[in-house]
């Protein structure tokens, strides 16, 4: 009997964070075509609002630019639908998993650790910014926002970009314990502030001192001008490694912090 | 698993791990200062259903949560299945069915969904878990609505899907917490009905539970908690043998007259294990003789306004060695 106890379980594979992935995916089979149609109808909001209508204003105004106000406006519109995709995604969301659904403390009771879990969550937001930003730059390339290939690269830099803010906002998840008071505070002084100071309107040169240095800080600054380059040239292999090194570092604290705080909230 | 650990685990625990698959001593869970488990030593064997009984905080599922591998231990021993949970939570996860007291279940899924994917979770194939998913909705009595969102369904019936879904990795220690809380009388006996089929399987039952009746229907060997620490152990009719007498004459009187009463009664008890508890809404008379207890209230003169003599249960072993009702 002794060696039937300790006999390794008898189970086809070891779980991992993928499966995570796969129980939001068989969820999403639920609201997968709002998911679209919103993917659809915000960067078309834009590119009608601020793309074509501004972009005459701005054009007309002499073309200091060197391309089309759309053709620089759309990587970074991209870039920033991915950064606050991924913070709604990361926030309230991941709440409900901790506070009101539980779902996680139910993981957890399987062979899957609070890790996985973690990093599970997280793949999943991964998976929806890479289908978001390739929606959104098939959009803009419809309305003639894109002027070669390289745009696509567009997509893994707002992905990257996505990623380093949301594994910030599910540690933040993790932790807060009310009714999540503190994700309105996140979205209204610095999701929307870091919209306005990230060169997504114009170049960050354009701002005073003080402006620059919080475009230089906030992760959609260095995102959009990877998606920029990446749109319309101009970005030396220099800077695209340190935009890139950068973002890098808030993905891989911003990961650990997250795992961390899961562990912490559920292993009580 | 490697096989040198294989091996090693095996040597190590070959002897004891056939006698206990659960075995704790000392074990110990502390929240900031806060003491919630106390240094508890219990035991629990294949193929028997062992209950944790107690009032509310006392522990249970503190208790639970670190035999399920979710709650690291504070202090103390604990082993499941042979195997820390310190260093090997996953591995005895997999062979434990969780129903934890609240429940974890997606309500936005159908119920053929939540079991689906969680059975994913153990790593299970597709393939293996169709004929799975069917088989627990059955068992649930939830076949009808298996494509139904679990919402909007009533309290029993998430509660039959989460104990389905503990099911989904034939497990071999199946740990429930509060498995009948908020359920109605008939949905208990038919959640009974299914825990002691389990039983019957093989399955080794541990279970929490404010109710007597839980207890004594479904648990060989129960240990009972208070304020963190097991104040009794045994079967249910060795706690009440040890800790109750055969019968219990219960007599009601006018309101605030209770007290009184007692005091009186107390002369009328004989033999040293025989004691009087006083309520707020009656007054309990542990004696060998029921019927003759309440003859002598009578004779000193006593009339309560309703009297009744019953066995002794395990809610009487609690007020016991508590103090204290179990229900509250
Ligand atoms: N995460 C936690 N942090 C702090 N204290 C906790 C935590 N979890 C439980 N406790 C405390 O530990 C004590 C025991 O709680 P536990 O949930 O184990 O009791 P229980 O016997 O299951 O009670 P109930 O019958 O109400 O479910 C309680 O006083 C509770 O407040
Ligand atoms: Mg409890």
């Amino acid at each position: 009997m002794g060696t039937e106890v300790v006999a390794a379980p008898p189970l086809s594979a070891r779980p991992s964070a993928w499966r995570v992935v796969e129980y939001q995916l068989v969820a999403a089979r639920r609201y997968w075509r709002s998911m679209v149609i919103l993917g659809v109808i915000t960067p078309l909001t834009y590119v009608l609002a601020l793309g074509v209508g501004l972009g005459v204003v701005v054009d007309n105004n002499g073309r200091q630019l060197g391309v089309p106000y759309l053709v620089f406006v759309a990587p970074a519109f991209l870039t920033a639908a991915a950064l606050q995709i991924a913070a709604a995604d990361a926030s309230f969301p991941l709440m409900a998993g901790f506070k009101w659904i539980r779902t996680f403390h139910g993981m957890v009771s399987t062979p899957l650790t609070p890790d996985q879990v973690c990093d599970g969550q997280l793949l999943w937001i991964a998976v929806r910014l890479i289908v978001n930003s390739s929606l959104y730059l098939a959009i803009m390339a419809a309305f003639g926002g894109t002027q070669r290939w390289w745009v696509l690269l567009a997509i893994p830099a707002a992905t990257l970009t996505g990623m380093a803010f949301a594994s910030m906002v599910a540690a933040l998840a993790a932790v807060l314990e009310n009714e999540g008071n503190g994700f309105n505070v996140l979205f209204r002084f610095v999701v929307t502030p870091m919209f306005l100071f990230s060169g997504t309107f114009y170049p960050i040169s354009q701002l005073p001192d003080w402006g620059r240095w919080l475009a230089y800080v906030s992760p959609l600054w260095h995102g959009t001008e990877l998606a920029r380059g990446a749109g319309i040239g101009g970005l030396s292999a220099a800077a695209a490694i340190g935009h890139i090194a950068y973002l890098m570092v808030w993905l891989v604290s911003g990961v650990l912090l997250a795992r961390w705080r899961f562990r912490v909230r559920l292993t009580k | 698993m490697s096989a040198p650990e294989t091996a090693e685990v095996l040597a190590r625990n070959s002897d004891e791990a056939a006698e206990a698959l659960i075995s704790a001593q000392g074990l110990t869970k502390r929240f900031a200062d806060f003491t919630a488990v106390d240094g508890i030593d219990f035991d629990v064997r294949r193929g028997e259903a062992f209950g944790f009984l107690g009032p509310n905080g006392a522990g249970k599922s503190s208790t639970m949560r670190m035999i399920g591998c979710v709650a690291p231990v504070t202090a103390g021993t604990l082993r499941i299945l042979g195997r820390d949970p310190a260093t090997q939570g996953p591995a005895i996860r997999a062979r434990l069915g969780v129903v934890p007291q609240q429940d974890t279940l997606d309500l936005e899924l159908t119920v053929r969904e939540n079991l689906y994917v969680y059975g994913r979770y153990f790593g299970m194939s597709r393939a293996a878990l169709r004929p799975k998913v069917d088989e627990l909705m059955d068992f649930a009595q939830l076949s009808e609505r298996a494509n139904a969102k679990v919402e909007p369904l009533s309290g029993g019936m998430k509660r039959r899907l989460t104990i389905a879904r503990s099911l989904i990795n034939d497990p071999e220690i199946l740990l429930l917490d509060e498995p009948t809380t908020g359920l109605d009388p008939q949905a208990r006996h038919v959640l009974w009905d299914r825990l002691y089929r389990l039983k019957q399987a093989g399955v080794t039952l541990v279970l929490t539970t404010h109710y007597m009746d839980e207890a004594e229907q479904l648990c060989d060997r129960l240990v009972v908690m208070d304020g963190g620490r097991i104040v009794a152990e045994g079967s249910p009719q060795e706690l009440i043998a040890a800790h109750s007498t055969r019968e219990v004459a219960e007599l009601r009187f006018a309101p605030g007259a209770n007290a009184a009463a007692a005091e009186r009664l107390s002369a009328a008890l004989t033999g040293d294990r025989e004691r009087i508890e006083a309520l707020p809404d009656r007054v309990l008379l542990y004696v060998a003789d029921g019927e003759r207890a309440v003859a002598r209230s009578h004779e000193i003169d006593l009339f309560p306004l309703s009297s009744l003599v019953r066995r002794s249960t395990l809610e009487d072993v609690f007020l016991r060695l508590t103090g204290r009702s179990l229900v509250d």
